[in-house]
C-alpha cells in the first residue's frame, strides 16, 4: 500500500501552499508535488480598463512586491505609448528597484529563513521564528529590522507610500526628489552597510553546518534564467534576458520584453494554479529553468559594484560551473543586498538625480507593448494588447514563482527522497521540505494573482489513494 | 528613518478596498487630521502591522492601536489594553499583532510603552469595494469621539514621570 504525505501549510512564504507526497507500496517517496490552490484571475479582469491605470492596478497583485509590477506594468505601457522616460525618471525608478530589493531580501534572509538557518532546522517550531531569532541574536533581529526599514523607507520617501505607491507611471514618475529625501537616503547608507555586512559575516559562519540540506535543497542541474547587461554585468530594471544552460553555457541572448512571448511558454499541471513556465524551443519540462538571486549571479560575469564583485568572486568559487543547491540563494540573496546598498548610493550621487524633469507624455501609439525587469524573486513580464482607445483587451503576467515552479516541485521531491523514508519522517524533516521551497521566497500571491489567504499542508496519501497523515500548521 | 518617540502612536491597519476593512485606516486619517496641532502624536496607518514597527511601538510612550474584527458584532466598539505575547508556530511573519508588536519592541529594544490599548471596530462585511456597512458607517462617530477621549488622556497620562517600580 503506498501513501502520501501532504505538507499543510508550508509556512513562511509570501503566500501560502501545500505539498503532496505520494509514497509507494515499500513506503518510498514516489512523486511529490508543490500545490498553489488560490485563483485570483488578474489578467481577466484587467480587461476593459484603460492601459494606464495598470501600474497602480496590478501593483495590488501584492504587498511585498508591488514595485516589481507597477515598474514592469509602467514599461509595458510605455512600450504602448512608445515613449523613451526621462534620465532623471529611469534612475528614480531603479532607486526604487534597489529599495524594495534590498528590503525584500531581507525580509527572506532575516524574518523567513534565519529562524531555520539560526535556530536549527530541527529546533522547537514554538521558537523558531522571528521572535527565537530575536531572543537568540538580537543583534541580527535588529540588523533585519534595520534594512527592512532601510528600504521601505525609501519607498516611502519616493512615492509617500511605503506599500503600493502611485508614484510610477506610465512616462515616468509624478515627482522628481528633493534635496532633502536625497540627504535623508544618504544619511541611511552605513548603517545598512553594517546591517549588511552582520548578515552576510552571520551566513558564512553557519553555511558550512549545512552540509546535508545543501546536498538535496534542490542541488541539480538546470537552465538559469535573468536580466543582463551588455557589459554582462547584473541588471534590475533594464537590460535584456540572457538564458543559460547547466554548464553555464548561453542557449539564447538578448530576449527583449517584446521578444518574450516569443520564446517562452506557459504550460499547466492539474495540481497548481500556477503556471510551470519554460522555454519554447526546449519544449516542456526540458525547457524549465531557475531565476532570482541564484541564476542572477550564475548568470553574469560582474555585479558593476566595487564591495558586490568582491563578494561575487567568492561566490563564484562555489562551484566550477553554475551554483547548483538552491540552498545558496541565501547566499545570493545577501550579495545582491549588498549590490543594492552600493547601486543606491550610486544613484544618489548621479548629479541630475534632483532634476525636475521626471515624466514624459503620450497617447496610444501601439496596441501591443510589453515590459520586463528582475522581482527580487526573479523575472517579472507584463504584456498587454490594447484597442486604439487605451483600452486593455488582453493581458499577461509571467512572475518569478511561475519560471521556478517546476524546479521547486523537483526539489520538493528530491528532499522528500532524502528525508522521508519507509513512510515515517519527523517534524525537522517535514521543515526541511518546506525549507526548499522557501530558498526561492516564491510569492505565491503573485503567482496566482491570487486573493485572500492560503495555508499550505503536508500530506502524505498511499498506493490506494487514502491520506494517512496530514500536518496542518 | 529616525523613529520619533511619540508620546501616543496611533497605529491602524485594514484595506481600504475591502469594505469595513477599511474603518482603521479611515480612523487614523480622522485621527491624523483632529490631532495635527497637537505635538507629540503620531499616526501611522498601513495595510497590515510589519514587524518593523516594533521599534515606534517600543519607543511611544502610550499605543492606541486601531483594527477591526469579523468575530465582534458589526458597529460594536471594543476598547482594551494589550499585554505583550510572543508569536507561536502558526505565527506570521509579515504581519504581527498589537501584543506580538509588543513583545517584538520589547525583545529587541528592551522597552515598553508605559499603556498600549486597541480598539477593534466590529465589521460586518470585508467583500470587495471601498464602502463600510450600515452599522459601521453608524458607529464612526462614536467611534473617533472614543479616540479623541482615549488619546487626550493617554497625552495626559504621559506628562507625569514614570512610578518608580
Amino acid at each position: 500500500m503506498s501513501q502520501t504525505i501532504t505538507i499543510d501549510p508550508v509556512t513562511r512564504l509570501e503566500g501560502h501552499g501545500k505539498i503532496t507526497i505520494q509514497l509507494n507500496p515499500q513506503g518510498e517517496v514516489e512523486d511529490a508535488h508543490f500545490h498553489v490552490t488560490q485563483v485570483r484571475g488578474f489578467e481577466k479582469f484587467c480587461e476593459g480598463r484603460p492601459y494606464y491605470e495598470m501600474p497602480s492596478l496590478t501593483a495590488r497583485i501584492c504587498g511585498i512586491c508591488p514595485v516589481s509590477h507597477l515598474l514592469a506594468s509602467a514599461k509595458a505601457c510605455e512600450a504602448i505609448m512608445a515613449v523613451r522616460i526621462p534620465h532623471t525618471a529611469a534612475q528614480l525608478r531603479r532607486l526604487l528597484n534597489m529599495a524594495q530589493m534590498v528590503q525584500s531580501h531581507a525580509l527572506s534572509f532575516f524574518h523567513l529563513s534565519s529562524p531555520d538557518l539560526l535556530l536549527g532546522m530541527e529546533s522547537d517550531p514554538v521558537a523558531r521564528n522571528i521572535f527565537g531569532v530575536a531572543a537568540a541574536r538580537p543583534d541580527l533581529g535588529l540588523a533585519g529590522i534595520g534594512l527592512r526599514r532601510f528600504g521601505q523607507h525609501i519607498i516611502e520617501l519616493l512615492g509617500t507610500k511605503r506599500v503600493h505607491t502611485g508614484w510610477v507611471v506610465p512616462g515616468g514618475v509624478t515627482e522628481p526628489l528633493s534635496s532633502a529625501h536625497r540627504d535623508e537616503m544618504l544619511a541611511m547608507i552605513p548603517k545598512a552597510y553594517a546591517d549588511l555586512k552582520l548578515a552576510i559575516t552571520t551566513y558564512k559562519q553557519i553555511a558550512g553546518s549545512f552540509k546535508s540540506e545543501i546536498k538535496v535543497f534542490a542541488n541539480f542541474p538546470s537552465n538559469y534564467l535573468g536580466l543582463i547587461n551588455e557589459d554582462e554585468s547584473i541588471e534590475f530594471t533594464d537590460g535584456a534576458l540572457r538564458l543559460i544552460d547547466p554548464k553555464g553555457s548561453i542557449i539564447e541572448d538578448g530576449i527583449t520584453a517584446s521578444r518574450f512571448t516569443e520564446v517562452i511558454g506557459e504550460a499547466v499541471e492539474n495540481y497548481s494554479y500556477t503556471k510551470f513556465v519554460y522555454y519554447k524551443p526546449l519544449g516542456y519540462p526540458q525547457g524549465s529553468y531557475r531565476v532570482g538571486p541564484l541564476p542572477r549571479l550564475n548568470i553574469v560575469k560582474q555585479m558593476g559594484t566595487p564591495q558586490a564583485d568582491k563578494e561575487l568572486a567568492e561566490f563564484k568559487q562555489l562551484a566550477a560551473g553554475p551554483v547548483e543547491s538552491s540552498f545558496f540563494y541565501h547566499h545570493a540573496r545577501l550579495v545582491e543586498a549588498l549590490y543594492g546598498i552600493e547601486r543606491i548610493e550610486q544613484i544618489l550621487a548621479d548629479p541630475l538625480i534632483l532634476d525636475k524633469h521626471v515624466r514624459a507624455t503620450a497617447g496610444v501609439n501601439r496596441l501591443d507593448g510589453a515590459g520586463q525587469i528582475e522581482a527580487p524573486r526573479g523575472t517579472l513580464n507584463h504584456h498587454y494588447k490594447v484597442d486604439e482607445n487605451g483600452k486593455m483587451t488582453w493581458a499577461s503576467l509571467v512572475v518569478a514563482t511561475g519560471h521556478n515552479n517546476n524546479a521547486m516541485n523537483k526539489g520538493v521531491l528530491q528532499s522528500a527522497k532524502a528525508y522521508v523514508k519507509n513512510g515515517k519522517f519527523t517534524p525537522g524533516a517535514l521543515n526541511r521540505i518546506e525549507a526548499v521551497i522557501r530558498t526561492f521566497d516564491p510569492c505565491l500571491s503573485c503567482s496566482t494573482h491570487a486573493f485572500g489567504q492560503m495555508p499550505l499542508s503536508l500530506t502524505l496519501v498511499n498506493a490506494d489513494g487514502e491520506v494517512v497523515d496530514r500536518l496542518v500548521r | 528613518m529616525s523613529s520619533t518617540q511619540a508620546r501616543c502612536l496611533i497605529l491602524a491597519c485594514g484595506n481600504t478596498l475591502r469594505g469595513d476593512d477599511g474603518v482603521g485606516l479611515w480612523l487614523a486619517q480622522w485621527a491624523e487630521q483632529r490631532f495635527s496641532l497637537q505635538s507629540g502624536v503620531r499616526v501611522i496607518a498601513d495595510h497590515q502591522w510589519t514587524p518593523e514597527l516594533a521599534e515606534d511601538v517600543a519607543r511611544a510612550h502610550s499605543v492606541l492601536f486601531i483594527d477591526c474584527s469579523l468575530s465582534l458584532e458589526s458597529g460594536s466598539l471594543h476598547l482594551s489594553p494589550v499585554e505583550p505575547v510572543s508569536g507561536g508556530p502558526e505565527h506570521n511573519t509579515h504581519h504581527l499583532g498589537a501584543a506580538e508588536l509588543l513583545a517584538l519592541g520589547r525583545e529587541l529594544y528592551n522597552s515598553l510603552p508605559r499603556e498600549a490599548l486597541q480598539l477593534t471596530i466590529g465589521a460586518g462585511s470585508t467583500e470587495l469595494g471601498e464602502g463600510f456597512s450600515d452599522s459601521v458607517t453608524a458607529a464612526l462617530p462614536a467611534a473617533c469621539c472614543l479616540i479623541e477621549e482615549t488619546v487626550l488622556r493617554l497625552l495626559s497620562a504621559s506628562e507625569y514621570p514614570e512610578p518608580a517600580h
